[in-house]
Order: structure tokens, then C-alpha cells, then sequence
């Protein structure tokens, strides 16, 4: 089962990093959305698959009764999506507002930081 | 809930022994720093008091770190569990000499940003959240380097970076927005592969806790796929730490925010990177370092001599710092490379002499820029005359980050080439040494455009601008205090670096010969 | 610890550093005649070294230590004994008189105080290396005194030219220490030894190694920097920028001989080898015939002096470097004597500039009436520089000569060298000490007079010293030459120095030939500086100018490889950070043969393959979205697709959170493409969008691969197992997800809750924050505003 989870964790990944690399801040916002999700799928693969079983004590007993799903990467994989969330909103206001200022979306665009045409360094003495 | 008839050992569960109370210092900088940063939020609106009480609980902070570094070198390597639960289970804190020096000293900055901020922050500043960012940054600054468990590292850096977003972004001006984008996405791919890493080291070794892991590694050998997720790991924290060719995100953003942030940064965060390096491979898989060796002497040379170069080529100060950090992390990373006890002491000691100068340097080039008007070399110029405190400061720090004697940089360079002499690695002595030049020939560059040299570039010779030849006040106590604080530290150390150098070699004998970090976790079972 | 043992070599050493602190303080008291009390620190120095010689000479030494950074095995230990002493009293001895100088020179000048300050550090620094016994310890003021030196050199920082000089002086002495300190390393990690004294008694135990040629280069770079040996020798013209009393301290008599002093001192460890016999001489040689000949050509007094200087460097390296027992003595007497005659000289040509201001030999003449002290001392000075009797430069040349004649081809060859160079040497002693005072009066742009004693004490006590080393020439044999021809040699010796030769041989003859060829180049200095002008001319290039070009060089290299490197472009960031993340997948997967094998058909129900299907086609939809909503919808389609894959194995909490946060995301997407007006469509060119697909691909096939590879390995559940066991027996809770959350791993929870918080923090900050020119701004429009209204009432 993990093997073929594998795949569709690869495509997610392969599909992320494509939308990364784009120029435009909104497709990589999207890129960003896209690459937390797979990184949740990673941690949980990673954790061994059980199908259904959720892990939860049954009212009647003090421990769980036969296999139960990995609860530990499901703990982590919580922790992870609400953090890039909050990441994943923050960029969203940040990208909102360097649009604002910047007046683009394109990042090839974007050189206030690192202007382009950039003299030479001072020589002499 | 039933009553139980299902009888259950505590003993096998939790930790039994009462937590003496020294202990309580591990926890204690995240304590103070998180009911500070509660505390400056609260008074939002009252900016004049979110100064002091920043203040007052960095100093506490510096205090608590004081402690618990006295505390460690009296008594060793010290774990405190979340909840009490055993270890592996629980979340652990592990604290030695390597993560309490590098905690005290990281405090000792942050005191210093925070009282050189009263000056640098306006009002609107501090009213959206200069200080409690800056002691959430300090959260998650001390939380990395205390804690004992790999995902709890991973989230003390989300707190980290987080805060360093508030901080890069505050002032909202053009270009900080724009540093702000480079620098977000960069380093949300850097923690990002950090967390892929880890859910990946789970799944081979089933285990979340730094001496568990350095235990089943030490046991199993780190073959097959564990030496992937270990160079994705060493990928994910080159990145943290600005390492060739990763260190896009520097650059591009370091010399856009407020100085005050500027120095923090340059001081504190490449260093959480360098560290979380020095514990993964060190203590964690020291197999991989092995292996890996060669590739991390690659890219520590790599980044030293680019680090140096980009210094070289640039007319704008805080952009010039910005690549000496880099090439900082060069050096530190060589003593990875080499492994030995020595060359990881070196390369402890560089970091905290590189956390207290750079952080002052760009500190003085905030002072340099209130003098001079600007931060580019071109339009600088006759500082020496109008500041000599200043210049002072500047020559001492510049020879300091130079690793000229008798400041602190000389002694982690000595250690270093040291190591590296005998232990064959030529390359990298010689690429250290280079590194020093070059960087004295770039900041030697600054002080003859900025301070000696008589006005702003074309200037006529042996002529002063008239504006700079009366000597002048620049800033009160909130600007010197700090840079005082630090540069006295640097001088310190340079001059009697005892100290330094015992606790230098404790942290790295505790990475060489783990044993004293596992048996404070596990308890004297291992052997 | 008595005041005169050796023990107090320790405050002899830090007493200058002492001095450095409170000299600003005593010249704003007393202004120039803070000189006089400034100079009883290096007179007392001086006077305690002189204490220590009778000892020092009967062949004792002392090692005074001190533990420094005992974990390191570095101690603030120092050497005394012959060579050092020597070293000593000479640096202690002309700097009493520079600091007097100093007083007189710098006059009114407004940073007279931190001259003297830096002075003192540099003769402190200079002592510490001369005594320094700890290598690390030695380095370390070998360093400073490079830096002491950048400071006076660029004490007149207003001129471009003295900027240059010290920028150059620091970097090829600093690069030369750099090679040092590899030097004295390799020396500790070959031998054990860490300190001179002990590795002085070793013996061979330097010269058996196998890295020994290794040791000997990187000790020579330090040495061959530091003294200006070819072709390292330009900085050293170039540092006549600093004022004069610096020329003459440093650059003439103690910084510039610290190469010198090293080489001496290591010879009994480094010395009398093939590779020592042979390099030394070579370079000393050419060192003493470009030294002479650059200085043939210029008028300027100072860089005639420090050309000749130059040239001295190189005869005494010529000599160490030949290890003959009888050569060492003429070095070692030439070094006394060059130090007297050459600081005084320098204090003479300073005198003159300051008085009748200029240095420019050919437009000087005459001045003996007005300034008779210095014209004496020049000529006295002079006459010593030429090897004229009764100074002790005429008893140096001759034990010099004494030592290089001989049969062999070396020794004639070292010989001729040595009788051209000195010939040219005289040549020079004539043109500073007789040019200027000599004939018809000129006029000079300052009304030229005798200074005041300030000025002429220090030319007059050096070549009286001159003199009377000479005349108690057996005197100065026993106390000072022998014992620093044992130091040098590595055993005891005994020279016997007369100033009256006891015959007329070799040395003698040569020593005449000396001075006759150099009287006659003197008459025809005209014809022969212009022919060395010309050449040079010729030449048009040497390694001053290649500084300069390597320099600029580097820089804006530096320019053009950053701009490449950190072009400015996102885009090409993130291209260049997913290669490399590709490559770190890829590369060891494959290296460590780690691809997983066979991938089993896995056994899938029909809603599983569905739901997998789903989230696949979301992504790719993401992917080709060309409107908004195309790309709203797929990000939410992939979401819930994940959120129902997490509900349909086990993870109900997680599958809720998906399906919330998913929403959230999707609703705030949504708001901010609007806002902006955001198309989601890609513009990228062919090119790039193939070279970033095969990246992403690589990813993600590596990470697919990676995790297939470690979920076929068998799983260690001890940590479920724990939390199963104890999640509600101990920690009371049924959704042991849930307990985990905010028990086991509680502490990661609560850095999530803070992460959220900081999230909501930094939203704020950004929104809410004007950026400053916006404020301004928005001030000015309000000002404008109220100005029109203001207006606009006044007119109604």
C-alpha cells in the first residue's frame, strides 16, 4: 500500500516544486499549498499505512484491541499542518502586500532588494 | 472511565526521581522569554514601557543562561522530560556545554538588540511588535538549542522563523517587503525539507529522540536510506545556515530590515543552522559525517571563499556583512568536515565569536550610517575624524571578524588551522587562511573609504570635508551601551580565551564521545 | 620576583602597552614636552635590559613563563638571552630617542597624543616578539606589530597615497603572518614542542622531518614579508608616507628586521641546509642589488634611505643565509651597526624636512651653516653607512667581508654581491649626509635652522653610539656580539672584535675597493640615476604596480562572479535550490544502490483507486489552471482528496483538520486573487519550463523512491506501542492522537499554539504598518490640505 502512496506523494512533490519555480508569486502560493499537503502525506506514508482502523480506545477498555493506525505521525502530521497553514496565510498577506507596493506579481520583477544593473565595487584607495 | 483493574508500573512509564531544582533552569529561558513576549504584547498600545520590560526579562534570560551553563559544566550533561515521561517517549530537553553556551551567548545578544532597538524602532514599531517578536525569536532560538527531541526541533525553528518574519517586515518599506518574499519562500523550503527529513528518519528508525536515535544509529550503522535523509538533512540545515550555493535567501534579504534586526539576524539565526549540523552529525549520525566528509569540506571551502568575494564586491555595508556572515559559516562548517575533537571545538568558538561580532558590526554600521548619512561606501567617508569611538570600535571589530590577535577571532582560527594541519587537510587550512586575508583586505576597505579617507568618494586629497572635521555625538546610551557590551566581550575573550576554550572542548567532547549525553538520558542502562 | 631578575621581563614587555594608554592624557596635559617623561618608559626598559647583559653574555638565559591558555598549551612565556637582549636593547634604546623625536617632530599636531599611543603599542608588540618564547605567543605579537605598523603608517589619512601604503603594508605582512602561523603549527604538530627554547635544544629535530622544506617556505614567507626581501620589498618605500619618526623606528631599525630577527633565531633548528643555503642567498642578494639600485635612482632623501634599506635587509639575509660561521658575525655586527647609522639618518632627513621643508635632494645645498648638530651627526652617521673607520660599520664590513671570502664559488659570488651593494650603500651615505649641507646655500621654502633638542638628540646619541661601539670594540665583542653569535649558531662562541684589523688581508683589501668604487659612482650619482631611470622606464612594470593590479583584480572579479552567482532573480533560487535538492536525492539513492526493488500492484478497493485518482487529477489541474476559479477549485479538490485519503485510513482527527484548514486556505486564495486581480496562468518560456519540469520530476521521483525504499524496511512501532499502553491508563484519554497532542508531546503543541499566534502577530504588522514614505506622504498631503483650506478661508 505505502508503495503506490509513494507515487501519488512523488506526483504531489513533482507538481509543488514545478509550481515553485514559477515566476509568479500566486503560482507559488500555490506551489506552497500544494507542497504542505504532500509533506503531510510523506509523514503519514512514512509512519506505515493501516487502513480504517482509527486509534482510539474503545469505552470499554484501558488499551486499543489489535492494530490500530500509527497515532504518532498523525500527532505530527497535526502539529505540521497547522504551522505551514499559519505560514501559508502569513505568505498570502505578504505576497498581497508586496503587490501593493511593488505594483507586480512577477518575481522577475522584483529587484528593490537586489536592484539590477549594480555597479561595479568602489576601487582605490 | 472504568475503574481500572488493569494495573499499570508508573516506573516504566515516567521518570520516577524528583527534578532537582538547578534543573529548572533548562526550562527557564523559554519560561522567561515567552512571558515576556506576553507580557510586551499586552501592553501593545503603551510602547514607552515594552522596552523595559523587554529588557528586564532579557537580562533574567542572560541570567537563566548564565545558570544553567554553570550548571552544566559543574554537572554535566543535564535531560529534563516534558511530563516526566521516559525518554524516548516524552519530548526531551538535553542541555550541554555546546547548546548552553551558544543559548547564553544568543541572550547576551538579544539584551544587546533590545537595548540598541530603543533607539532604532519608532514608535509604530514597537506598537506592532518589535519586542515581543524579538523574545518569541529568543523562544525559539533557546528552544533549538536545548531540546533534546528532532521534531520538537523542527518546531522551536518554525517559532524562530516566524518571529524573524514579524522582525524582517516591521517598517513595511519597499524593499523589505520584497527581501521579505526571497526570504519567506527560501527558508520555508529550507524547514520544509528539515520536516521531510525527519518524517523520513521516523520511518526508518521509528524513533523521534536525539540520544535514541544516536543510539539506534551507533547500533545499525547509518547505510541504505538513512544516508539519503542524511544529506537531506545536511541540504536542509545548509540551507538554515547560509552554505554555498543555498544562500540565496542572505543576501537578498539581510540588509533590508531595520539595523537593529539586521544584527540580530547576522548574529543569531545562520548559527541555529550550524548547530542543528553540529548535533545531527555529530551526535546523531556520525557515520554519515564520515562519509559526507569530503562533500562538507567541499562546501565549507566553497563557502568561505564565496562568502569572502561577495564581501569584496560590494558598495553597500550591510550587504558586505551579510557575505562576512557567510563566510563565517564557511569556517564553522570545515570543523564539521574534519570531525576531530578539536576541529569541532573550533568551530564552537567561532560561532559565538561570530554571534558577538557580527552582530556588533552591523550594530556600528547603524552607528556609521547615523554619522555619515548613508550605508554605501561611495558616500562614506571621514568618519575618523568626526566618531574616533567609533572608529575604534569599527578597527577592533574589523580586525576581530579578520581573526587578527588579540581579538576573539584569532583563537577559533588557530584551532581550526590546528586541526586541519594535523590532520592532512591542506585544502582547508589553506582555504582558511585565504578566507582571513581576503577579509582583512574587505574590511580594510571600509575603514579607508569610510573612516579614513576625507568625505565621500571623489572627494579631493588630503582634503576633510568640513562637515566631518568637528567630532560629534551620535547617539545616546541606547547605541553605545550595547555595542560596548559586545565589542568588550570580543576583546575578552581575545585576550584571555581560557574559558572559551574549556567550554569549547567540553561541547565538542560531548559530540565526539557521546556517552555522557546518552547516560543523561537513558540513565546509566547504557554501556 | 626582585625588579631587575627576569621575571620583570614581563612588565618590560606590557610597560609600553601602559605607556600607549596614558600618553593621549599626558600630551593633552603637558602638548610636545609630554615626550620627556614618556621617554623614561623606554629608558627604564632599555636600562633593565642592560642589567640583564653581563649575565647574558657570561651564557645564561632565562625562559619567564606564565600559564595563558593552559587548555590550548599556550603560555606567555618569553626567551632572554643573547639575540633577544640585543633585540631588547635596541628597540628600548632608539625608541627612548623616538619618542623625544616624536615630541619634537609632531609639534602642534592635534593627534600628537595618538601617535605617541600608537608608538607604544608598536614597541610593546616589537618586544614581545623579539623575547617571545611560546610560538602562539610570538605569533601573536608578530601580528600586532603589523597592525601597529597599519596604524602609523596611515597616520596622515587624509592622502590617498597613505592609505594605499598602509593598506599594502597590512596586507603583505599580514599574508606573510598568515604563512607563519602554518609554519609554527606544522612545527608544533611535528614536534610536540611549543615554545622557542625547547625547540632551540632539539637539535635536527627540525630538520629530519619530511615536511621540513614545507616548514622552512611558510617560515620564510613570514620572514621574507616582514623584511622586505625581494619580491615582497615594495611596501617598504611605499611606507615612507608615515611621519619620520615612524620611518626611522620601524622601517629602519626594529619592524623590518623581525624577518631578520627570525631567521636568526631559528637557525640553529631551520639553518645550515641545502634548501637554507641556497634560498637565502639568492634572494638576500637580489634583495641587496635592487635595494641599492631603485635607491641609486631616487631623490627623495626618505626612500633613499629606504631602498638602502632594503638593500641592508637583504645583505643580512644574504648572510644568515649562508650559515658560514664567520659571515654570521658580520651579520650580526652589520645589524647593530645598520640599526645606529640608518635611525639616525632617518632622524636627520626628517630634521631637514621639517626644517626647511623638503626631502628632495636635488633642490637642498648648503644648509651646514644653519643646522651644524644635524650636519655633524649626518656625517658621523654617514661615514658608519660607508664602512669608513673608526665606526662600528667599518668593523662590520670587514668581519663580513671576513666571512664571505673564500676559494669557492659561493663565497665569491656572495662576495662580489656584497662589495657592489655596499658601494652603492656609500654612494647613498654620501648623497643624504654631504648633498644637502654641503656647497652653495639653496633656498628652501622654510627658513631652515637647527631644531630644537628634541629633534637632534636622537641623530646625535645613535652616531655617537656608532662611534663608541667601535672604539670599545673589544668591549662590545664580549657583552653583545658573542652572545648573539651563540644564539644564532646554537653554541657558544666567542668572537673577538677589534676595531684596528690585526693585518692586512681579504678583508681589508675589499673593504678599500668598497669605498674607492663608491667614491667614484658618487661623482657620477647624476649619470647614474639617470641611467637607472631609464631602465626602469624600460622595464615599466614592477611589484608595486602589480599590487595594485592584483588588488583591483580581485575586486571587481568579486563583482562580476557575485553578480553571477547572486543574480537577483527568485526564480533562479529556487531553480538552483531544487537542483541541488534533486541531485541530494538522486545521487545517494543511486550510490548506495538504494532504489527500492520490485514496486508490488497494490491491493486497492475500488474508492481507494478512486479517491487516489481524484487527488492526482486536482494536482494536475492545479498545474495547467488558467483562470481563477480552474485554480481555486483544483487546490480544493486536491485538498479534500487528502482529507478523505486521511479519513479512509485511520486518521479521523487529521481528515477534519484537512477539510478545515483546506477550506481556510482555498477561502483566503480565493479573497487575495481577487483582490489582486491575479490570473494563475504560467508565461514561462519553452526552455525553462522543461529544464524546471525535469527538476521537479527529479524530486519527485527521488523522494518517491526514497520513501517506497524505507516503507519496504521493517518498522520499529516502540513508541506507538508506549502511547497505546499508556494513553489511558496513565494520561486518561481514548483519542490517543489527541493525548499525544497535548500530553506526550504537548510541548510541541505549545510551540504550534505560538507559531499561530506570531502567524496572526506578523499579518498584523503587515497590514497595519505604514511604510515611512507613505507617512511622510500622507503628512505632507495633510499639510498641503490645510494649507488650501487655510488659503481658501483667507481668500473667502
Amino acid at each position: 500500500m505505502e508503495a503506490a502512496f509513494a507515487i501519488l506523494i512523488g506526483m504531489f512533490f513533482t507538481v509543488a516544486v514545478y509550481l515553485l519555480m514559477s515566476r509568479q508569486l500566486v503560482r507559488v502560493l500555490l506551489g506552497i499549498a500544494i507542497l504542505g499537503n504532500a509533506v503531510n502525506l510523506l509523514i503519514f506514508t512514512s509512519g506505515r499505512l493501516l487502513r480504517e482502523v482509527p486509534p482510539v480506545i474503545p469505552e470499554a477498555l484501558q488499551v486499543p484491541e489489535g492494530t490500530i493506525a500509527n497515532p504518532l505521525p498523525q500527532a505530527l502530521i497535526l502539529t505540521a499542518i497547522v504551522i505551514s497553514f499559519s505560514f501559508f496565510a502569513f505568505l498570502l498577506v505578504l505576497s498581497f502586500r508586496a503587490y501593493q507596493e511593488l505594483g507586480t506579481d512577477n518575481t522577475v520583477e522584483m529587484r528593490v532588494a537586489e536592484p539590477t544593473g549594480e555597479t561595479a565595487p568602489p576601487q582605490g584607495y | 472511565m472504568a475503574a481500572s483493574d488493569y494495573s499499570v508500573d508508573l516506573s516504566q512509564a515516567m521518570r520516577m526521581d524528583a527534578v532537582p531544582p538547578g534543573d529548572w533552569l533548562m526550562i527557564a529561558p523559554l519560561v522567561i522569554t515567552i512571558l515576556g513576549g506576553a507580557l510586551c504584547l499586552m501592553a501593545r498600545k503603551n510602547t514607552d514601557s515594552q522596552p523595559k520590560i523587554a529588557i528586564i526579562f532579557l537580562t533574567l534570560l542572560v541570567l537563566a543562561c548564565a545558570g544553567l551553563l554553570a550548571r552544566v559544566l559543574d554537572k554535566g550533561v543535564l535531560t529534563m522530560v516534558a511530563g516526566n515521561w521516559l525518554p524516548p517517549f516524552g519530548i526531551a530537553f538535553t542541555v550541554d556545554a555546546m547548546g548552553a553556551t551558544l543559548a547564553l551567548t544568543s541572550s547576551i545578544v538579544a539584551l544587546a538588540a533590545a537595548v540598541f532597538g530603543i533607539n532604532d524602532i519608532d514608535s509604530s514599531g514597537r506598537r506592532y511588535g518589535f519586542y515581543p517578536f524579538l523574545l518569541l525569536l529568543m523562544t525559539g532560538v533557546c528552544g533549538a538549542f536545548l531540546t533534546g527531541d528532532i521534531f520538537n526541533l523542527y518546531v522551536w525553528f518554525e517559532v524562530l522563523l516566524i518571529s524573524s518574519f514579524g522582525l524582517l517586515v516591521l517598517g513595511n518599506e519597499r524593499a523589505q517587503l520584497d527581501g521579505a518574499v526571497k526570504y519567506a519562500l527560501l527558508n520555508i523550503i529550507a524547514t520544509t525539507l528539515f520536516l521531510i527529513a525527519t518524517g523520513l528518519l521516523y520511518g526508518i528508525l521509528g524513533t523521534l529522540n536525539m540520544a535514541d536515535i544516536a543510539r539506534k544509529t551507533a547500533s545499525s550503522g547509518v547505510d541504505g536510506p538513512l544516508m539519503t535523509v542524511a544529506v537531506l538533512y545536511f541540504l536542509a540545515f545548509a540551507m538554515k545556515a547560509a552554505a554555498f550555493p543555498v544562500n540565496f535567501w542572505l543576501p537578498a534579504s539581510y540588509h533590508t530590515p531595520r539595523i537593529v534586526v539586521a544584527a540580530v539576524f547576522a548574529g543569531l539565526l545562520t548559527k541555529v543552522g550550524v548547530y542543528a549540523l553540529l548535533r545531527i552529525f555529530g551526535l546523531l549520525m556520525p557515520e554519515a559525517r564520515l562519509v559526507l566528509s569530503d562533500l562538507i569540506a567541499v562546501v565549507a571551502i566553497a563557502t568561505m571563499l564565496t562568502g569572502v568575494i561577495g564581501a569584496l564586491a560590494q558598495t553597500d555595508l550591510r550587504r558586505l556583512l551579510g557575505y562576512l556572515v557567510i563566510s563565517g559559516i564557511g569556517s564553522m562548517l570545515a570543523g564539521l568536515a574534519m570531525g576531530t575533537g578539536p576541529a569541532m571545538a573550533g568551530a564552537i568558538f567561532y560561532a559565538v565569536h561570530s554571534i558577538l561580532v557580527m552582530t556588533a558590526l552591523y550594530m556600528t554600521a547603524g552607528v556609521m550610517r547615523g554619522l555619515g548619512g548613508s550605508y554605501s561606501l561611495r558616500e562614506l567617508g571621514g568618519l575618523y575624524r568626526a566618531s574616533p569611538l567609533l572608529a575604534a570600535a569599527f578597527l577592533m571589530l574589523a580586525f576581530a571578524v579578520s581573526g587578527l590577535p588579540p581579538f576573539s577571532g584569532f583563537w577559533p582560527k588557530v584551532l581550526l588551522v590546528d586541526a586541519a594541519l594535523r590532520d592532512g587537510h591542506g585544502w582547508i587550512a589553506g582555504a582558511i587562511l585565504l578566507t582571513g586575508l581576503l577579509t582583512t583586505i574587505a574590511v580594510g576597505r571600509v575603514w579607508i573609504y569610510a573612516f579614513w579617507r576625507g568625505g565621500a568618494e571623489g572627494t579631493a586629497d588630503g582634503q576633510l570635508t568640513a562637515s566631518l572635521a568637528v567630532p560629534r555625538e551620535v547617539g545616546g546610551a541606547a547605541v553605545w551601551m550595547p555595542i560596548a557590551l559586545l565589542l568588550g566581550l570580543v576583546v575578552i575573550i581575545g585576550l584571555q580565551p581560557e574559558f572559551m576554550m574549556q567550554v569549547a572542548q567540553r561541547g565538542a567532547s560531548t559530540l565526539v564521545e557521546p556517552l555522557g549525553y546518552l547516560r543523561s538520558v537513558f540513565g546509566d542502562i547504557v554501556q | 620576583m626582585s625588579i631587575t631578575g627576569p621575571e620583570a621581563t614581563f612588565a618590560a614587555v606590557l610597560a609600553p602597552f601602559a605607556a600607549a594608554a596614558i600618553a593621549p592624557f599626558a600630551t593633552r596635559l603637558l602638548g610636545a614636552n609630554a615626550a620627556w617623561p614618556l621617554a623614561v618608559v623606554p629608558a627604564a626598559i632599555f636600562l633593565f635590559f642592560a642589567g640583564l647583559v653581563p649575565d647574558v653574555a657570561g651564557g645564561a638565559s632565562f625562559t619567564p613563563a606564565v600559564d595563558w591558555v593552559p587548555a590550548y598549551g599556550v603560555s606567555f612565556s618569553f626567551y632572554v638571552d643573547g639575540l633577544s637582549t640585543l633585540f631588547a636593547l635596541l628597540i628600548s634604546g632608539i625608541g627612548t630617542f623616538i619618542i623625544l623625536y616624536a615630541g619634537g617632530y609632531l609639534k602642534g599636531h592635534p593627534h600628537q597624543g595618538r601617535f605617541f599611543s600608537f608608538l607604544f603599542l608598536f614597541m610593546g608588540a616589537m618586544l614581545g616578539l623579539v623575547l617571545g618564547n611560546d610560538l602562539i605567543t610570538l605569533f601573536i605579537f608578530w601580528e600586532l606589530t603589523s597592525i601597529t605598523s597599519f596604524l602609523l603608517i596611515g597616520f596622515d589619512h587624509l592622502r590617498a597615497a597613505s592609505r594605499r601604503a598602509a593598506l599594502q603594508a597590512l596586507v603583505v605582512t599580514g599574508g606573510g603572518g598568515l604563512l607563519l602561523l602554518a609554519g609554527f603549527l606544522m612545527i608544533i604538530a611535528l614536534t610536540g614542542v611549543t615554545d622557542m627554547a625547547t625547540l632551540l635544544a632539539g637539535g635536527d629535530i627540525l630538520r629530519e622531518q619530511a615536511l621540513y622544506p614545507l616548514v622552512l617556505l611558510l617560515v620564510l614567507g613570514g620572514a621574507f614579508t616582514k623584511s622586505a626581501q625581494f619580491p615582497f620589498h615594495f611596501w617598504l618605500p611605499n611606507a615612507m608616507e608615515a611621519p619620520t619618526p615612524v620611518s626611522a623606528f620601524l622601517h629602519s631599525a626594529t619592524m623590518v628586521k623581525a624577518g631578520v630577527y627570525l631567521l636568526m633565531r631559528m637557525h640553529p633548528v631551520l639553518g645550515d641546509t641545502a634548501m637554507w643555503t641556497t634560498i637565502l642567498p639568492i634572494f638576500g642578494g637580489i634583495t641587496l642589488l635592487v635595494g641599492t639600485l631603485l635607491a641609486v635612482r631616487q631623490t627623495d632623501l626618505k626612500l633613499m634611505l629606504a631602498y638602502t634599506t632594503v638593500a641592508s635587509l637583504g645583505l643580512l639575509v644574504m648572510l644568515t643565509g649562508t650559515s658560514w660561521e664567520k659571515a654570521i658575525e658580520g651579520a650580526v655586527l652589520y645589524l647593530l651597526a645598520h640599526s645606529l647609522f640608518k635611525g639616525a639618518l632617518f632622524m636627520v632627513a626628517g630634521t631637514i624636512d621639517h626644517e626647511a621643508g623638503t626631502r628632495d635632494v636635488t633642490k637642498l645645498g648648503g644648509l651646514r651653516g644653519a643646522m651644524p648638530i644635524t650636519f655633524a651627526a649626518a656625517c658621523l652617521a654617514a661615514l658608519s653607512m660607508s664602512g669608513l673607520p673608526p665606526f662600528v660599520g667599518f668593523i662590520a664590513k670587514e668581519y663580513l667581508y671576513a666571512g664571505t671570502w673564500g676559494a669557492t664559488g659561493a663565497h665569491q659570488a656572495v662576495t662580489a654581491v656584497a662589495l657592489i651593494g655596499n658601494a652603492l650603500m656609500l654612494v647613498i651615505a654620501a648623497a643624504v649626509a654631504l648633498k644637502p649641507f654641503l656647497g652653495p646655500k639653496v633656498e628652501t621654502p622654510k627658513h631652515a635652522h637647527e631644531g630644537p633638542v628634541l629633534l637632534f638628540a636622537g641623530p646625535v646619541a645613535l652616531s655617537l653610539a656608532g662611534l663608541a661601539a667601535a672604539v670599545m670594540a673589544h668591549a662590545t665583542g664580549v657583552y653583545f656580539i658573542s652572545p648573539v653569535v651563540s644564539s644564532v649558531l646554537g653554541t657558544a662562541t666567542e668572537v673577538e672584535v677589534h676595531l684596528i684589523p690585526g693585518y692586512i688581508g681579504a678583508a681589508l683589501i675589499l673593504s678599500m675597493v668598497t669605498v674607492a668604487l663608491g667614491i667614484v659612482l658618487y661623482l657620477k650619482l647624476d649619470a647614474l640615476r639617470a641611467a637607472m631611470a631609464r631602465t626602469l622606464a624600460a622595464i615599466g612594470w614592477g611589484p608595486d604596480k602589480g599590487f595594485d593590479q592584483v588588488i583591483a583584480g580581485i575586486v571587481s572579479f568579486s563583482g562580476s562572479f557575485t553578480r553571477l552567482v547572486q543574480g537577483g532573480r527568485m526564480d533562479v533560487y529556487m531553480t538552483l535550490t531544487f537542483l541541488v535538492t534533486a541531485l541530494a536525492l538522486l545521487v545517494p539513492l543511486t550510490l548506495t544502490g538504494n532504489w527500492p526493488s520490485a514496486v508490488p500492484m497494490p491491493d486497492f478497493r475500488f474508492y481507494e483507486w478512486g479517491i487516489l485518482a481524484i487527488a492526482a487529477s486536482g494536482l494536475f489541474a492545479v498545474l495547467v489552471a488558467k483562470t481563477r476559479l480552474t485554480a481555486i477549485v483544483s487546490l480544493g479538490i486536491q485538498g479534500f482528496a487528502v482529507a478523505v485519503i486521511f479519513m479512509l485510513f485511520g486518521a479521523p482527527d487529521l481528515s477534519f483538520t484537512q477539510f478545515m484548514v483546506e477550506t481556510l486556505s482555498v477561502v483566503i486564495l480565493a479573497l487575495v486573487m481577487t483582490r489582486l486581480n491575479l490570473r494563475p496562468s504560467d508565461h514561462r518560456p519553452m526552455l525553462p519550463r522543461i529544464v524546471q519540469g525535469t527538476i521537479a520530476l527529479g524530486v519527485g521521483v527521488g523522494l518517491a523512491g526514497l520513501l517506497m525504499r524505507i516503507t519496504e524496511l521493517s518498522f520499529d512501532r516502540s513508541l506507538s506501542d508506549f502511547f497505546e499502553a499508556y494513553s489511558r491508563t496513565i494520561a486518561h484519554g481514548r483519542n490517543i492522537v489527541n493525548v499525544i497532542l497535548v500530553d506526550f508531546r504537548g510541548f510541541d503543541t505549545f510551540g504550534e499554539i505560538a507559531v499561530v499566534m506570531l502567524a496572526g502577530l506578523c499579518v498584523l504588522a503587515l497590514i497595519r504598518v505604514r511604510p515611512k514614505h507613505a507617512r511622510e506622504e500622507a503628512l505632507d498631503r495633510a499639510a498641503g490640505d490645510e494649507a488650501l483650506q487655510k488659503s481658501g478661508e483667507a481668500r473667502l
